[in-house]
């Protein structure tokens, strides 16, 4: 991935008087202080990785314009892994005035370890020390001031979700990029013997390279060097007389690791842990060691005693609120559409374009598919988002992610894919969005193929409507009991035979938080108005097309050559393939235009399904119809998260299954 | 016992110290590695491998290596003890600088008797590892004593300290020791996923879910924690009497 960070600030509209970088570990509040500080555009989830990209927002404070660089939360800034990538190359490209590090109260030390390779690389570095009511209620308190002694750097206590301490924080960051706030720094010193091999490289660096080929302190490059990092050795070994310095660092870190007994990079690590523990000594006053009720309480979430029937409780209440509550919420919307702006438009449109082929076109995008996306996308969707907010805001995510990961090994995921799965039940749309929690694109791509398999809450409804109603309540249950067949076994061979394993799976575990109501309200509303952008004008879109396709009658030969597939292989009567190609708009149309047509061709008296069809047919429709390409706003939301390529290869899949599934079935059937 | 400190100077003390780093690493201890530990020549190291050994220090079998007696082992982890008392004691009460620890502990960890040991441990309020993170060992070198197990053996509540991370990519051995998890941590296991799901760790630097494939590579001695702190109790309670 050549991931640049070169005028990522340009990508702001206005130009900047003053740049502020962001950084921080994951989960320590650095989004939700982002949000506060622009009060815009950022997703903050306590999951590692969904700030891998790099958010900009403007900002002001009194009378100056203010670029805030949001890094993606990494654990460190070697080269070790791309999200710490990213993050260094940001800072070095971008050279913000001051970086605000959002340190975790409640975990000190670790947090501490990042901030030493701030320092080491002379980054201008204001500490927002924020959780402090959290580390509160762990019972004990952090004394800022001396931490800010001890550092040499300004440290501001926060609590992001309430705001508090957020201002203070811009404004000494402000104040230090306009060289206002001056910074004493500590040094970072290790023990005396690397001292002295640190020393030595700087000395070799200095006197062999013409020019430094990045811009960091001689220091900095030198223990970069010697603690194998790839991308420091890859441009140093590309610049004149890098190749001596290189290896000379070999042999200094040869020696560090023979006299330390190991590697010189774990040396380099234990010791900045070391340093961070004896800061960490200084400020740190333990006043009680009860711990609190959310961590209590968390210790039963991941128990498998009692975190496996609670996590199976959870389920089924996301789901019976996404039934329930997104069902309530999709009348709702529909019947408020119905009573006021579906006349109000069609009146519009038929006085203006009069009542024939281009008006009708005309209804079915601007109100046949705008109650396409308030009867089926908006509510299912902002209902999950919701629930999604509150998981992960409470940090239960994290305990249900523990407790999956076995079966989700087999289909080659993460324990953390299992949220993304039972989103699908709802509506595919989001649960694609949420695959970002997964760290690698493969597991992307198998959890991805594996939620459009899933059948949303629109499948379930041609399930249950049509062919439960008419063929039989087992007949329902066959196509559920095919469809997780087929999950799980495309599941297991996509593990199996797709290039690369599913990494180890290490995951931070921080217990339990009060969840933020306000910070729950903010993170549905940026998500689901990234939903509105992309899925609505697609449903829209598409209604446009199909209903042109359908009022000038060119839908007829379009779907001729359908016959052999869908008489011939599937032995399914015409009307449903063209059905079929409808429902790639909206699932339950596959329903909707079966009954249409069948009223069109065979009177009012054809409601009942079966006087058409078999219930073999109906099994077999309800079958292709749940697994083949999923509909238009899941299609292009595969296409914008997984790129093109992949998508095409989902629905190349799917359909292939389905059609291969269906013809089987069709020939099964009839034996009986 | 105090006998025989009489007859281990200092020169002796590096020797065993040496050995009982090379035999943590769980390395067989040839009297080359030893010189090169001690950054001396292999004749000289040979001739004080012999005076160890008069003293029932070591054993010393040709073509097997060095070993350290039961005596020998006490002697060492006393002296490893010390030290990294001494580290602790320089770090958190007297503010020497990081730098320096190492080098002034060296100077320190002498002229500290049993008794002084003793108080230390009470004032310092009975630390488990020295300021890099390394485990304080009991009196009779229990540390080193235990083999060790991966950390996908343990159960629940059991605790120990990270031997060795058997994990060839150095990006993931940094990564880990980013996180905190590198050799000589103490781990204590808070969860378990049932069939062989995932191990809920918790180490200084926070709690973190480790899948059962990874933690088959992180290897831990168990656990000296809890029996130093009951044999600390027990000396107190026989001071008390």
């Amino acid at each position: 991935m050549a991931m640049s960070c070169h005028s990522v600030i340009s990508e702001l509209k206005e130009p900047v008087d003053v740049v502020i970088a962001l950084a921080g570990n994951p989960n320590v509040g650095k989004s939700v202080i982002f949000n506060q500080l622009t009060g815009m555009g950022v997703v903050s989830a306590n999951y590692p990785g969904t700030t891998m990209e790099v958010n900009v927002a403007s900002t002001r404070l009194d009378d100056l314009s203010i670029g805030i660089l949001d890094l993606p939360g990494t654990y460190g800034l070697g080269a070790i892994s791309e999200d710490q990538r990213v993050a260094r190359r940001c800072l070095l490209d971008e050279k913000p005035g001051a970086l605000i590090y959002i340190l975790d109260a409640t975990n000190l030390e670790r947090n501490l370890y990042m901030l030493l390779q701030l320092i080491e690389l002379s980054t201008p570095v204001v500490v927002g020390l924020n959780l402090v009511d959290e580390a509160k209620r762990f019972g004990y308190t952090i004394d800022a001031d001396q931490m800010s002694r001890m550092l040499g750097l300004p440290v501001v206590p926060t609590v992001a979700v309430t705001g508090e301490g957020v201002e203070t924080l811009l404004r000494t960051a402000v104040g230090v990029a306009q060289g206002k706030v001056k910074l004493q720094p500590m040094r970072v010193r290790y023990g005396r013997d690397i001292e002295e091999k640190i020393e030595d490289l700087a000395r070799v660096i200095i006197k062999e390279l013409d020019e430094r080929p990045v811009d960091i302190p001689v220091r900095a490059l030198a223990i970069g060097l010697l603690e194998d990092d790839t991308e420091f050795q890859i441009v140093v070994g590309g610049a004149n007389g890098g190749k001596k310095v290189l290896e000379e660092a070999e042999r200094l870190a040869a020696e560090i690791t023979e006299h330390h007994g190991e590697p010189a990079a774990i040396r380099f690590s234990r010791e900045r842990h070391g340093l961070a523990g004896v800061i960490v000594e200084s400020v740190k006053s333990v006043v009680s060691s009860k711990l609190p009720l959310t961590q209590r309480l968390w210790a039963y979430t991941v128990n498998p005693r009692t975190g496996i029937p609670l996590m199976l409780l959870v389920m089924a209440l996301i789901f019976g609120f996404l039934f329930y509550v997104g069902g309530a919420l999709s009348d709702v919307l529909t019947r408020l559409w119905q009573a006021g702006p579906h006349l109000l438009i069609q009146g519009a449109v038929f006085t203006v374009f009069g009542e024939g082929a281009l008006g009708r076109t005309l209804l079915w995008g601007f109100d046949g598919g705008i109650v396409a996306a308030l009867s089926v996308g908006v509510p299912y969707v902002l209902t999950f988002y919701l629930i999604l907010a509150f998981l992960e805001d409470s940090g239960y995510l994290n305990s249900m992610a523990f407790l999956a990961d076995t079966l989700m090994h087999k289909l080659g995921l993460h324990g953390r894919a299992v949220i993304p799965m039972v989103a699908g039940a709802g509506c595919n749309v989001p649960a694609i969005i949420g695959t970002r929690v997964l760290t690698s694109e493969r597991e992307r791509f198998i959890a991805s193929t594996l939620i459009v398999l899933v059948p949303c809450s629109a499948r379930v409804a041609v399930i249950m409507g049509g062919v439960a109603k008419f063929a039989g309540v087992s007949y329902a249950l066959g196509i559920f009991a095919v469809s997780a067949a087929v999950a799980l076994s495309v599941g297991w061979g996509l593990n199996k035979f797709m290039p690369g394993q599913s990494s180890g799976l290490v995951m931070e575990m921080f217990g339990l938080r009060r969840p933020s109501i306000s910070v729950i309200a903010k993170k549905t509303w940026y998500r689901f108005k990234d939903f509105i952008f992309v899925a609505f004008p697609i449903v829209m879109v598409g209604s446009l097309v199909l209903g042109g396709l359908y009022e000038t009658g060119l839908i007829w030969p379009i779907s001729a050559p359908l016959k052999p597939i869908i008489i011939t292989w599937l032995g399914l009567p015409l009307i449903t393939g063209i059905a079929l190609i409808f429902a790639v708009l909206r699932k339950e149309l596959a329903l909707q235009f079966l009954i249409t047509f069948a009223v069109a061709q065979y009177g009012a008296g054809a409601t009942n399904l079966l006087l058409f069809m078999t219930k073999q047919q109906l099994f077999v429709y309800g079958l292709v119809m749940t697994i083949y390409i999923p509909c238009i706003a899941t299609v292009a939301v595969l296409g914008r998260e997984l790129g093109w390529k992949r998508a095409a290869a989902i629905i190349a899949l799917t359909v292939g299954i389905a059609l291969l599934l269906g013809g089987v079935a069709y020939r099964v059937l009839a034996l009986f | 016992m105090d006998k025989d400190k009489k007859d281990i100077t200092p020169g002796i003390e590096e020797y065993l110290e040496a050995l009982f780093h090379l035999q943590e690493e769980g390395k067989a201890v040839s009297t080359k590695a030893l010189a090169e530990k001690l950054s001396l020549k292999p004749a000289s190291v040979s001739e004080m491998v012999k005076k160890l050994a008069a003293l029932k220090l070591v054993r010393h079998k040709p073509y097997r290596g060095v070993t350290l007696t039961k005596n020998g082992q006490k002697a060492a982890a006393s002296l490893v003890r010390r030290h990294r008392l001494s580290e602790r004691f320089l770090a958190d009460m007297l503010g020497v600088p990081w730098d320096e620890l190492h080098d002034e502990a060296c100077k320190f960890e002498h002229v500290i008797s049993d008794k002084v040991e003793e108080k230390l441990l009470e004032a310092l309020g009975d630390p488990e590892t020295c300021p890099h993170g390394n485990p304080i060992p009991t009196a009779d070198g229990k540390v080193s004593e235990q083999a060790a197990v991966p950390l996908s053996r343990f159960g629940p509540g059991e605790s120990g300290v990270i031997a060795k991370i058997t994990e060839e990519k150095p990006e993931f051995l940094q990564y880990l020791a980013s996180l905190g998890m590198l050799p000589d941590v103490s781990v204590q296991v808070q969860e378990v996923a049932p069939f062989g799901g995932p191990i809920i760790i918790k180490i200084r630097c926070g709690s973190y879910a480790i899948g059962r494939d990874i933690a088959g590579h992180i290897y831990l001695k168990p656990s000296s924690a809890v029996r130093l702190h009951e044999k600390h109790q027990q000396s107190h309670q026989r001071n008390q009497r």
